[in-house]
């Protein structure tokens, strides 16, 4: 199966390469009010408004600002089982690679910075470990109803 | 052979329009100034059509019309009259004493051949 | 046009018609009731019509004419023969003379003393009927009717004596057969025994399917001589025969038509038909004959043929498209509406006359292109109106009043979603008007109306809006109890002035309902906020007016698709943000003054008038101070003005509604995307929710207060 890699604050994540739509440069996010800052906002995906999701906050790292290398991973999600196009920021995009189910180990239950629900396993290559996620979890309808969530808040700025 | 058609009308005009018609058609032709010319004619020579005026002196159209059908020879073939629109009543007499078919005046040489089609075979 | 090669026999015979004429009148003034001679002036008139008519002399024709209808009524005398007539017709004589020799000579006559005699003759005439009958008429034209073809099915029985009068059958069926395809079946039942066969006589009849572009008096005219006598029966194979039945027609209700066969024989046979074939049953019944049979099958045949015709035109006249399709191609052309006000923002910087024409065409084909597109997803509204007679008849026997709805404009189109979308409200609006607007018959007979009340439900196009009306004839909203339970419910203070308008509209504010107890039919849970929810929903706006006694009509306005709306343009904290332009009434500046004057608390005077407004930077969290000078949007919602604080207002803009889609789905005060001429993305603000968003945290605010 082929995966393409990306990183975030370091590490490097991979994802089915088939759930991938393109890769395009950060370009101008409309933030959508009351919904949790992970949420980006919308951008003009060739005419379609598509959600940006920042996977740095979702995976509660460190917001940096966007640098050069800065894409948006344009992917079909599915939830509820309905597919979904979504972009997700990433810091840098890497390559598209090719792994065994041989060398793809479990997810461990411990170590990783994020809930292990998101993650389909551990690839290893040149000694270094890659995240494999299971994307559609990451967009799982648990995580939006966060935000019905912060709808609900009250959004005065005092 | 040709079929022969007798053209009975007192006004050489439209004898002369009908032969003319007619024999361009392919048809013969024999023409009578009135019914009672007709008579003397047809007797000796019948037609495989009539085409007669209705108004004419001696023997007018109808007239002759009863006298063909009752004759031993004139009981079938088809006979048209030639009417004009003012003649309604005319035309039902024409009808009753056995005209095939009427045609108004006036009348165009393919509303002739027309009717002549459809009338005898 | 002459004949030529008459010419010459025509005139001679003229000249001798008109010397017997000569004689002829000479000889009346004398003897002025011999009715020989009457008759030789007037075959002599006669023949001569017939002749110039004949050859195309039609200007002595018709004047001839003229003299030959006078005659013609002194020889039925209906008219006597006088010195005056005499001079007359010999004048006229002269005329037809002078008309020859000119005519002949291709000349027209003096038809000025030609009308100056028929005139006079005319005037012979006691009375002058029909004096119109032109010598010369046409006899009829035998003219093809259109390019279609339709089918006839033909019963032609001949007198018996037919051939008594010179007709050969054979030669009417040729005739036919030259007017289309032709298919000729033989009746040969009514022949009889060879001892009772008179052979001069006809016993056959006959049964023709023609296929002709012809129409049904031509094919008569091909029966003309012998019309009056035979019987003659051609019914078009049609629309008529397709109704019976899926499939072609009943072959028993064709027999039955064609009078074949009796109702009463086939009832019998059907019901003790034990085979498949109702033909063959008929058949060995003996009811109808073996021919008989042939003719049902072939208009069978052909009324399967047209259906087939006529359902391959249809289709080819339109077709089914799927909606997602329609969808899609929406969806295209709101892309290239955005594409447009690109190029259009782009080239209107740069000082190109090409470039710039270019972009104006590209503008004036792309809004074309989307009038077109989102025209092919209106339908008529009256598919809607239909299930409202049933509603309205079963809910005024529910609550024992009299009602009859009578609906206009049903052909009006507006958008499918929209019109999906607008059955509840209707008929929650129709609920209303006959539970709360229309009166008890005894109440409506008191007040001197008719006991049956009447609801009207109306739709029309305004502009880019369609207008929808539910109206009763019943008793006026009652203004106190609307204060009142206005008053009750604090949606109005004792000292708050409220217009007529403001103070009846306050029906569509949630939880409101003037009735006291609640009633099975519009007590069910939904008040008219509902109703104002669901018009909101689709961008149009909802009135009511009211007066006493007289009735109450609710006005809908909505626009005609949703999917393109006009939208203002307004920027806060960076941000773009649209307004439906159909709510908004106007633009007003607020200084920092304002707001210091008003106490910083959010109300702004509209000439005169108090007018809350909610900030979009409070309401969406959004960053950064506002401007010295903001622009507050006044609008209409949820019933009542309300302004929306921004930075700036840019401008009206052309909307292509985009869907924020499912991530986005629990987002108030939001109904979608658009994308901008530079490529950005604008929210479109959902006016309703945000107002009612304000107040309730107003509540909570206040109510923390106190």
């Amino acid at each position: 199966m082929e995966y393409l890699t990306f990183k975030l604050d370091g590490d490097e994540f991979a994802v089915d390469v088939l759930k991938t739509r393109e890769i395009v440069d950060l370009r101008t996010v409309t933030k959508v009010p009351q919904s949790p800052d992970f949420m980006l906002g919308v951008i003009n995906l060739r005419g379609s408004v598509v959600p940006v999701i920042d996977l740095r906050l979702k995976f509660g790292m460190e917001k940096v600002a966007a640098g050069q290398s800065t894409s948006i991973v344009v992917m079909d999600v599915l939830v509820g089982g309905e597919t979904l196009i979504v972009g997700a920021m990433v810091d840098s995009v890497e390559e598209v690679l090719g792994l065994d189910d041989s060398q793809i180990e479990p997810a461990p239950r411990i170590g990783t910075r994020l809930n292990t629900e998101f993650i389909k396993g551990m690839g290893k290559q040149d000694e270094q470990f890659l995240i494999i996620l299971d994307i559609d979890r990451v967009f799982s309808t648990d995580e939006l109803a966060m935000v019905q969530g912060a709808a609900e808040q009250p959004a005065f700025a005092e | 052979m040709a079929k022969k058609i007798m053209a009975v009308d007192d006004s050489a005009t439209i004898r002369q329009v009908l032969s003319f018609t007619l024999q361009g058609a392919g048809f013969e032709v024999i023409e009578a100034e009135d019914g009672q010319a007709a008579l003397e004619k047809l007797a000796n020579d019948p037609p495989d059509m009539l085409i007669t005026d209705l108004n004419m002196p001696r023997m007018d159209g109808i007239q002759l019309i009863r006298e063909v059908r009752q004759s031993s020879w004139g009981k079938f073939i088809p006979i048209l009259m030639l009417t004009t629109e003012s003649q309604e009543a005319k035309k039902q007499e024409g009808k009753a004493a056995g005209a095939s078919a009427w045609l108004v005046k006036p009348f165009k040489p393919e509303q002739l051949l027309a009717i002549i089609n459809v009338v005898l075979l | 046009m002459t004949m030529d090669q008459y010419a010459e026999t025509f005139r001679e015979e003229t000249l001798e018609l008109l010397s017997e004429l000569e004689v002829g009148l000479l000889e009346l003034e004398q003897n002025p009731e011999d009715v020989d001679v009457i008759g030789r002036v007037f075959r002599a008139l006669h023949t001569v019509k017939g002749s110039a008519g004949m050859i195309g002399f039609d200007e002595i024709s018709r004047f001839t004419h003229e003299v030959e209808t006078v005659f013609e009524l002194v020889r039925s005398g209906g008219l006597p023969v006088t010195g005056e007539l005499v001079n007359l017709t010999l004048a006229a004589r002269d005329i037809i003379r002078e008309m020859l020799d000119k005519n002949l000579a291709g000349e027209s006559a003096d038809t000025e003393i030609a009308e100056q005699l028929v005139a006079a003759l005319r005037g012979l005439v006691p009375t002058q009927d029909d004096f119109s009958a032109n010598g010369v008429a046409e006899t009829a034209e035998l003219i093809a009717s259109g390019d279609n073809e339709t089918s006839f099915h033909i019963r032609f029985r001949p007198p018996a004596n037919i051939f008594h009068r010179g007709i050969q059958p054979l030669g009417l069926l040729q005739e036919l057969t030259r007017l289309g395809s032709c298919k000729v079946i033989a009746q040969t039942d009514a022949i009889p025994g060879l001892d009772e066969l008179d052979p001069e006589l006809c016993y056959l009849y006959w049964d023709i399917i023609l296929t002709t572009e012809h129409d049904e008096d031509r094919i008569r005219d091909v029966f003309i001589f012998v019309e009056d006598d035979c019987e003659l029966k051609i019914l078009p194979i049609n629309e008529d025969l397709l109704a019976q039945s899926g499939e072609g027609g009943r072959l028993g209700d064709i027999l039955v038509q064609h009078g074949d066969l009796s109702r009463d024989d086939l009832e019998r046979v059907l019901q003790a038909q034990n085979k498949p074939k109702l033909g063959e049953a008929l058949v060995q019944a003996g009811v109808v004959t073996g021919a008989q049979l042939d003719v049902a099958l072939e208009v069978q045949a052909e009324v399967k043929r047209q259906k087939q015709k006529r359902e391959a035109v249809e289709e080819s006249s339109s077709i089914r498209v799927r909606s997602e399709k329609l969808d899609s191609l929406v969806d295209l052309i709101g892309e290239l509406v955005t594409v447009q006000a690109r190029l259009s923002q782009t080239t209107a910087g740069q000082d190109d006359p090409v470039l710039n024409e270019i972009a104006e065409e590209v503008e004036r084909l792309t809004w074309e292109m989307r009038d077109h597109i989102l025209n092919i997803r209106m339908l008529p509204i009256g598919t809607t109106f239909s299930r409202f007679q049933r509603l309205v008849r079963d809910l005024s026997q529910e609550l024992g009043k009299e009602a009859v709805l009578v609906t206009a404009g049903a052909e009006t189109e507006l958008d499918k979603t929209v019109i999906d979308r607008l059955g509840d409200p209707l008929v929650h609006l129709i609920r209303n008007s006959i539970d709360h607007g229309l009166e008890s018959p005894e109440a409506r007979r008191k007040a001197g109306k008719p006991e049956q009340g009447t609801i009207f439900l109306s739709a029309s196009h305004s502009g880019a809006n369609v207008i929808l009306e539910v109206r009763d004839d019943g008793g006026g909203i009652n203004r106190d109890a609307i204060r009142d339970r206005a008053r009750s419910r604090g949606l109005l203070t004792s000292e708050m002035e409220t217009s007529e308008a403001e103070l009846i509209n306050l029906i569509f504010s949630p939880g409101f309902s003037t009735v006291g107890e609640v009633s099975s039919v519009s007590g069910r849970g939904v008040g008219m906020d509902v109703v104002k929810q669901a018009i909101d929903s689709l961008r149009g706006t909802i009135t009511v007016t009211s007066a006493a006694g007289k009735g109450t009509t609710f006005t809908i306005k909505l626009p005609l698709t949703l999917a393109i709306i006009d939208g203002l343009l307004v920027q806060v904290a960076g941000e773009k943000f649209v307004l439906p332009l159909s709510a908004v009434e106007e633009c007003i500046e607020l200084s920092r003054q304002d707001v210091a004057n008003a106490n910083n608390r959010n109300l702004i005077k509209v000439r005169g008038e108090i007018v809350p407004y909610l900030r979009l930077r409070e309401r969406f969290s959004l960053n950064g101070t506002p401007p010295e000078i903001e622009q507050v949007v006044i609008a209409e919602a949820m019933g009542q003005r309300v302004g929306f604080a921004v930075d700036h207002v840019i401008g009206e803009h052309q909307t292509v509604i985009k869907a924020l889609g499912q991530m986005y789905r629990n987002v108030k005060g939001l109904s979608g995307a658009t994308i901008l001429g530079d490529g950005t993305v604008a929210l479109i603000l959902d006016l309703p929710p945000l107002v009612q968003d304000a107040e309730a945290d107003e509540r909570i605010l206040t109510d923390s207060i106190h």
